[in-house]
């Protein structure tokens, strides 16, 4: 289980002083009460949203949606390790090649590394 | 970790990921039945925080003086985590004093103030010089929280 929450969207609007209305403000978001669904968990903000975000704290989405961010991390990364295991039966070339170099930078993540250790 | 400091209209709380790292605090105040209150709204924080550990005042512990309340209220606290299985950690006054002395702070409003510099956006919530015919300050339970969090840490 992660222990990261979904988004750390409060923790920073809090750390700049800004309120809900004006971070909604600085969005380009309705009201506020979206910023308190997003810091609530019950909405996941658009991709411009996110982006927004990013540029108002300075903060890369990654660290912002720390808990998405790992789940989604994990996810790819199991799944690069199934497309790796096919690959290794079909036939190989410089364009197999370069797949599986990728494959392989996906596939082994520090919290996989951690999990199988 | 949630660290949670009941005052006479609610209670203050910290939400913390490690000494350095302040992700929530706040005062959640309460009406009527107070302690059923409390208890609703410490669920909620339970819920969307899912701390790993909860961190109360051991209110029979050296330096304590909280009322019967209060003192109801940390033993409902506790009930409550322990059903949800999330570890607890208490701390008496004496304790989290203690693990301010290396700070130079001997009194709750040096702790807090020591606080504050540790975390800056906390600069503008921490209340004046406290006079004795005075109310504490609500605010200070944000800080009273934090210190105990803190506590933790350092134990």
């Amino acid at each position: 289980m992660s222990l990261k929450l979904q988004n750390y969207i409060r923790t920073y609007r809090k750390r700049f002083g800004l309120s809900q209305e004006e971070l909604s403000f600085l969005l380009g978001v309705k009201s506020g009460s979206k910023i308190s669904r997003y810091e609530k968990f019950k909405q996941v903000p658009t991709l411009k949203t996110a982006l927004a975000l990013q540029a108002v704290f300075g903060v890369p989405i990654a660290e912002l949606f720390a808990g998405i961010y790992e789940q989604a991390e994990k996810e790819t990364s199991k799944r690069a390790r199934i497309l790796m295991r096919r690959m290794q039966e079909a036939a190989t070339d410089q364009k197999a090649s370069r797949k599986a170099d990728l494959l392989r930078a996906i596939a082994i993540t520090p919290n996989i590394n951690k999990e199988n250790s | 970790m949630l660290a949670i400091d009941p005052y006479t209209k609610g209670f203050g709380f910290a939400v913390l990921e490690g000494p350095e790292r302040l992700i929530d605090y706040g005062v959640k105040k309460v009406k009527g039945d107070k302690n059923f209150a409390c208890l609703k709204k410490f669920t909620g924080l339970i819920e969307r925080y899912q701390p790993e550990v909860i961190v109360l005042e051991n209110p029979t512990g050296k330096g304590s003086r909280r009322g019967q309340r209060v003192q109801q209220l940390l033993k409902e606290l506790l009930e409550l985590a322990a059903s949800k299985r999330i570890k607890v950690r208490s701390f008496s006054r004496l304790q989290i004093r203690k693990a301010f002395y290396s700070s130079c702070a001997f009194n709750k409003y040096q702790v807090a103030s020591s606080i504050a510099k540790q975390f800056p956006e906390l600069a503008l919530r921490l209340p004046p010089v406290r006079k004795f015919w005075v109310n504490e300050d609500e605010r200070m339970s944000i800080f009273d929280a934090i210190a105990l969090a803190l506590t933790l840490f350092q134990s």
